[in-house]
């Protein structure tokens, strides 16, 4: 019986400091726990409710972060098996999370997404 | 009940009883050592109780229950000797509800009878099967207690009954005595509810509290669900389903089908309920809920547990799977391993609930605690 049942776990960060937007907060968290190993490919995660109440983030904010990651190819949303992670998002949400952050530190530079677009083609 | 040979064999009888009683003492004693001791290396626990406090009170609770288990088996095999003389040969020791008895003994059977009687239940219930599981004493108090007065009081009744008389045809049903033996068994059941603690006496060791970020906020999710007992709910909902649609269609017989709908309805309800649990952990406390719908749900706040820590537990130690009342406190038993114990203030029995990763839960909820401490 131990080894049939079905076991899911997930340690979730939100940084209390930061100003972004909460819908963002809460796709940002989940990113991270995808990339570090925290939920892997197939792993179930909590239902929106959960979250919300879990996060005390309104569940429509939470929904907005989890369609974020759907349109990224990180979740998949099925019907009567919930929100799962998907084949191969570990290795996505790492690289997304530095595109990210390569995004944000060109604005800070005063650069613009064309800006950054331009460079990476310059990239020979 | 009773006695007889002579006054050797009753002798031998109590010797005997003395010596089991005294072993048996000793093993329920180490046993709640062990208990107390987290379930951890028997002999460590030997060691630790010969220094400390620990050791005194154990050694205190040893020679408690040898005085008690012998005293009691003294009790019974000696009262139908000391009152031999007035005692017919044989004793009447049964009444199938009339006055009049239906069944009978010699004196040093209805002596020896009884007194064995308790020696089994006491060994029984202070000797563990196995050495990995705690004793869970309240219960064997709850047993024990009852018992004893049980077996003495009707011991009492069937000496009282027999006395001054020739034959034990003339002896009478003590009725009035046996409701009383009733009523002093259950008050003395509710009084070792109420004397014994129960579970460890201080809760065992919490899980570490690692450091928390401070500009971060954690929560923990787990889950674990069995799917025996979703199964179970599944056939039994649909059993259920087609009873009450062949009782709408006239199909059957009401009388036969009804039964066969309700219990299948509740075991299908209990099943669904008990066959997957979540548990989150955050700031506002530990959440526990059951079901695939999430309801119903336990919730403490953070300032409501004292303790949290992971600990490994068996259905075997806990009475099976499901929700379980046991020694050990309520556990919430899904699959055998981890399982997520917190200590709720103010109680002295632990809440459990098998989930996975149970240890990062632990620590994150005693984190927090201390956080906000």
């Amino acid at each position: 019986m131990h080894g049939a049942s079905v076991i899911s776990t997930m340690l979730l960060r939100l940084d209390k400091t930061d100003t972004r937007p909460l819908h963002e907060q809460v796709a940002g968290a989940i990113r991270r726990a995808i990339a570090e190993g925290e939920c892997r490919a197939g792993d179930r995660l909590p239902s929106a409710r959960d979250l919300s109440t879990a996060l005390d983030i309104n569940v429509n904010t939470v929904l907005r972060g989890l369609r974020e990651l759907r349109d990224e190819g990180l979740l998949e949303f099925r019907r009567g098996r919930g929100i799962t992670v998907t084949e191969g998002a570990a290795r996505r949400s790492g690289l997304q999370i530095r595109v990210r952050e390569l995004v944000a530190e060109a604005s800070r530079l005063g650069y613009s997404r064309t800006d950054l677009i331009d460079m990476i083609r310059g990239i020979s | 009940m009773t006695h007889g040979d002579d006054g050797k064999h009753g002798d031998d009888g109590k010797a005997g009883g003395q010596g089991k009683a005294g072993s048996q003492g000793e093993g329920g004693d180490q046993g709640k050592a062990v208990g107390q001791g987290d379930g951890g290396d028997p002999g460590k626990t030997r060691d630790q109780g010969e220094g400390g406090g620990s050791g005194r009170e154990a050694r205190r609770g040893l020679v408690g229950s040898v005085v008690t288990v012998t005293a009691v088996t003294a009790v019974l095999a000696g009262l139908p000797w000391a009152a031999h003389d007035r005692l017919p040969g044989r004793l009447a020791t049964h009444w199938s509800g009339g006055d009049v008895p239906d069944g009978s003994m010699p004196l040093w059977a209805a002596s020896l009878f009884p007194a064995g009687v308790w020696l089994v239940i006491a060994l029984a219930l202070t000797v563990r099967p196995r050495r990995s599981r705690p004793a869970a004493h309240p219960w064997r108090a709850m047993t024990l207690a009852p018992t004893g007065v049980v077996l003495v009081g009707a011991q009492i009744c069937v000496v009282r009954a027999n006395l001054d008389h020739a034959d034990w045809h003339a002896a009478r049903q003590p009725l009035l005595g046996v409701v009383t033996l009733l009523f002093a068994a259950v008050a003395a059941a509710v009084a070792a509810w109420l004397l014994t603690p129960r579970g460890p006496a201080a809760p065992a060791a919490p899980a570490a509290a690692p450091a928390l970020p401070e500009d971060e906020r954690l929560v923990w999710f787990s889950r674990a669900a069995n799917p025996w007992l979703q199964l179970l709910a599944a056939v039994t909902g649909l059993i259920a389903a087609l009873a009450l649609a062949a009782l709408a269609a006239g199909l059957a017989a009401p009388a036969g089908l009804w039964p066969v709908c309700a219990v299948c309805a509740v075991t299908s309800l209990a099943g669904a309920v008990c066959s997957s649990v979540r548990a989150t952990v955050s700031e506002a406390g530990l959440k526990v809920s059951f079901g695939p719908l999430g309801r119903p749900a336990r919730h403490w706040p953070l300032a409501a547990i004292e303790s949290a820590r992971a600990e490994h537990r068996l259905p075997s130690q806990v009475g099976g799977w499901g929700y379980r009342l046991s020694g050990l406190g309520t556990t919430v038993m899904l699959r055998a391993g981890d399982c997520l114990v917190v200590r709720p203030r103010g109680r002295r029995t632990d809440f459990a609930v098998s989930v996975d990763d149970a240890e990062r839960g632990a620590a994150l909820l005693n984190a927090l605690r201390g956080g906000k401490a």
